[in-house]
């Protein structure tokens, strides 16, 4: 395995490791920073890396608990930092799985199906996510008042409002999961045709489960994508019991006031959704699942 | 039941013709092969009479019922891919059972029948395991027992040995024919391997430029080829092809002149054919003998090359009578070298002689004296 290296060499793996061990000092560093903050009494943004006292203020905070305030009497926190964080689990899990739904069957009709207006359809696709959301936000707020007029479900300060909204920005995932289908032989599509498998049984039996680790990818990335979007969100949702965390949070940040600390201990709330939805899609992100069905 | 019969069938893809006006009639329960070089339609062919892909015009019959509009699984046929696109993450009994499983066949049926197909393919101990962990021949054989199992009336297969490596071929080959001699049903393959068109088949279909040059039994295509395409197609080394006229003709014998001005005889028909006409002679090489004595009916030429490959020897020799060099195949024996002078003969029933069209001119039975 090792190939025989020369020694000038070796020094410039040393160097690269030392560049290797920096770069990750300084990307892992915000992280400490937030945990840092999170776990200092007060709201400062600056100090220390280690904190001298290490306080659970904010951690209480941002998990619902009562604190002691100075007079004695137990205060609870005015902020529903926990149910932020359910609002964006459930709405991150729905739109992912309304994604991934959506961009599997439609890449499977790009890659597979032929029909008039594939290609323009796919660029049309493409160009149209290039667009930032930002740049819709007045059109997105407008249809979804209307449409709340007819179907409350969907209007403003839904949650399903948001999922619909997400719904929408699949451009990528269905290129994404395209390409995937391109590599797999026909033949093997072909195969189940002569065994006499529907177009659908065809795509349900045969090609996702060899999908199933691009499928989790796509899942992954709109889950993320779900969770630390913004600016629709602070659109479409208003109360302050149906805020998701990246909205909410905002909250944390008046003019005036700058509760750093809860907003740190918050901030690491949000981020363990992600972790462990990683880490649970982590299994099935295995290669080789389509090796071996034809000559390789 | 698994009889075939392929009318005027027309494929084309935008503008480009593939096949131009196919007709075949295949019996119940013949091994018939499709050969030709690669993109000469043969792969289209198949695929048209799986249902892989719509025809543009003409008919297919399977089991005389007109399948031209009927779907791939509903046509009594069953496939082996050269690929052998196996389901990667289905078993080996899985990937048998599936058809079946589809049609919704008990579960006691599916049994007994990838059993069945196990057993007559040998792969039993495999049946748990998953396509990636079997060599290309295992896989093969999968493949094929996939087919089995869902008892069609042809089978079709598209080039299923080219992937596997010289030794594994020669050994499927036999596994093939013995399958055929068991299952006794229609069997239509593709290859561009002559050899295994020649040693599996009953009968030989010769395709080119999507249409068909010849149909007939492998020695049929070998012997009487109709033209210069299947002549030179058949038999390894091909052909040798010299440019000549016509000096003479009788109702045996030909007289031809080849460019330098050497005569050869051929035992052919060419009375409809003018004197001084262009035509072509062919012979194939292991029909030449070339040696240091003078013989009759032959030509002139140097040994450029000897290729000794210890069971037999090819000889590839430069003449003054044709441009080209000529293939001769002769015993290991021969102790012509590079740089020899030598003559070759050619038998006179052992000639072809082609029009310039490339049709074969009608050839004349041997007279023994």
């Amino acid at each position: 395995m090792a190939i025989v290296i020369d020694k000038s060499q070796r020094w410039r793996v040393l160097a690269a490791h030392v560049f290797l061990i920096a770069l990750c000092a300084v990307v892992i560093f915000p992280l400490l920073m937030v945990i840092s903050i999170s776990l200092r009494p007060g709201n400062f943004a600056t100090g220390k890396l280690i904190p001298d006292t290490i306080s659970f203020e904010h951690w209480r905070f941002a998990l619902g608990l009562p604190s002691t305030a100075a007079d004695g009497h137990l205060v609870y926190p005015d902020l529903p930092v926990l149910r932020w964080l359910w609002n964006s689990v459930k709405v991150a899990t729905l739109s992912a799985t309304v994604a991934l739904f959506l961009s599997t069957t439609a890449a499977y009709a790009f890659a597979r199906i032929k029909f008039t207006g594939k290609k323009a359809a796919l660029m049309g696709l493409m160009l149209m996510q290039m667009f930032p959301a930002v740049l819709a936000l007045v059109a997105i707020h407008a249809i979804f008042d209307r449409i709340g007029n007819a179907f409350p479900l969907f209007g403003i300060d839904s949650h399903w409002a948001l999922v619909l909204a997400y719904s929408g920005g699949i451009a990528l995932h269905i290129w994404t999961i395209k390409g995937f289908y391109e590599t797999i032989p026909v033949e093997i599509e072909e195969a189940a045709k002569v065994d006499g498998a529907t177009p659908w049984q065809t795509f349900y039996l045969v090609l996702l489960p060899m999908a199933v680790p691009i499928l989790m990818v796509i899942f992954l990335l709109a889950f993320i994508g779900a969770i630390i979007e913004y600016p629709v969100a602070s659109v479409l949702l208003h109360q302050q019991d149906n805020l998701t965390m990246a909205v909410g949070s905002k909250m944390f940040l008046y003019d005036q006031k700058y509760l750093w600390g809860d907003f740190a201990a918050a901030a690491i709330l949000s981020g363990l959704p992600i972790t462990v939805v990683f880490v649970l899609a982590q299994k099935w992100m295995i290669s080789g699942l389509t090796a071996g069905g034809i000559k390789g | 039941m698994g009889d075939l019969q392929i009318k005027s069938l027309h494929k084309s893809f935008g503008d480009v013709k593939v096949l131009q006006g196919l007709d075949l009639d295949i019996q119940d329960g013949e091994f018939v092969v499709f050969v030709g070089p690669s993109g000469c339609g043969k792969s289209t062919l198949l695929r048209c009479i799986a249902g892989l892909e719509e025809v543009t015009s003409g008919e297919i019959h399977i089991g005389g019922k007109r399948v031209d509009d009927v779907p791939p699984s509903k046509r009594g046929i069953a496939m082996v891919f050269q690929s052998y696109a196996l389901y990667p993450h289905m078993t080996v009994a899985e990937n048998m059972a599936f058809g079946l499983k589809l049609a919704g066949a008990s579960k006691q049926e599916i049994a007994a029948a990838v059993d069945h197909a196990a057993e007559i393919l040998q792969i039993q101990p495999l049946l748990d395991r998953l396509p990636k962990a079997l060599s290309g021949g295992q896989r093969q054989r999968v493949a094929i027992g996939r087919a089995i199992v869902r008892k069609p009336g042809v089978f079709l297969f598209d080039e299923p040995l080219s992937n596997l490596d010289a030794s594994l071929r020669v050994k499927m080959r036999v596994e093939l024919a013995r399958l055929h001699s068991e299952l006794k049903t229609t069997m239509v393959y593709v290859t561009h391997d002559q050899v295994e068109a020649m040693t599996l088949a009953k009968r030989i279909v010769v395709i080119n430029m999507g249409r068909i040059e010849q149909v007939g039994t492998p020695l049929e295509v070998y012997h009487q080829p109709s033209n210069t395409f299947v002549a030179g197609f058949i038999g390894s080394p091909k052909m040798n092809f010299m440019e000549c006229a016509l000096v003479s003709a009788d109702e045996a014998l030909a007289t031809v002149k080849l460019s330098d001005g050497a005569v050869l005889q051929v035992r052919a028909d060419a009375r409809t054919k003018a004197e001084g006409e262009k035509l072509t002679l062919g012979i194939r090489p292991e029909h030449i003998s070339a040696s240091q004595t003078e013989a009759h009916n032959s030509l002139h030429g140097r040994v450029q090359v000897a290729e000794r490959l210890g069971d037999t020897t090819f000889l590839y020799m430069d003449s003054a009578s044709t441009g080209d060099t000529i293939t001769v195949k002769t015993d290991p024996e021969n102790t012509l070298n590079a740089g020899d002078e030598a003559h070759m003969s050619f038998p006179r029933h052992h000639c072809y002689l082609f029009d310039s069209q490339g049709q074969t001119l009608p050839r004349t039975p041997r007279v023994r004296a």
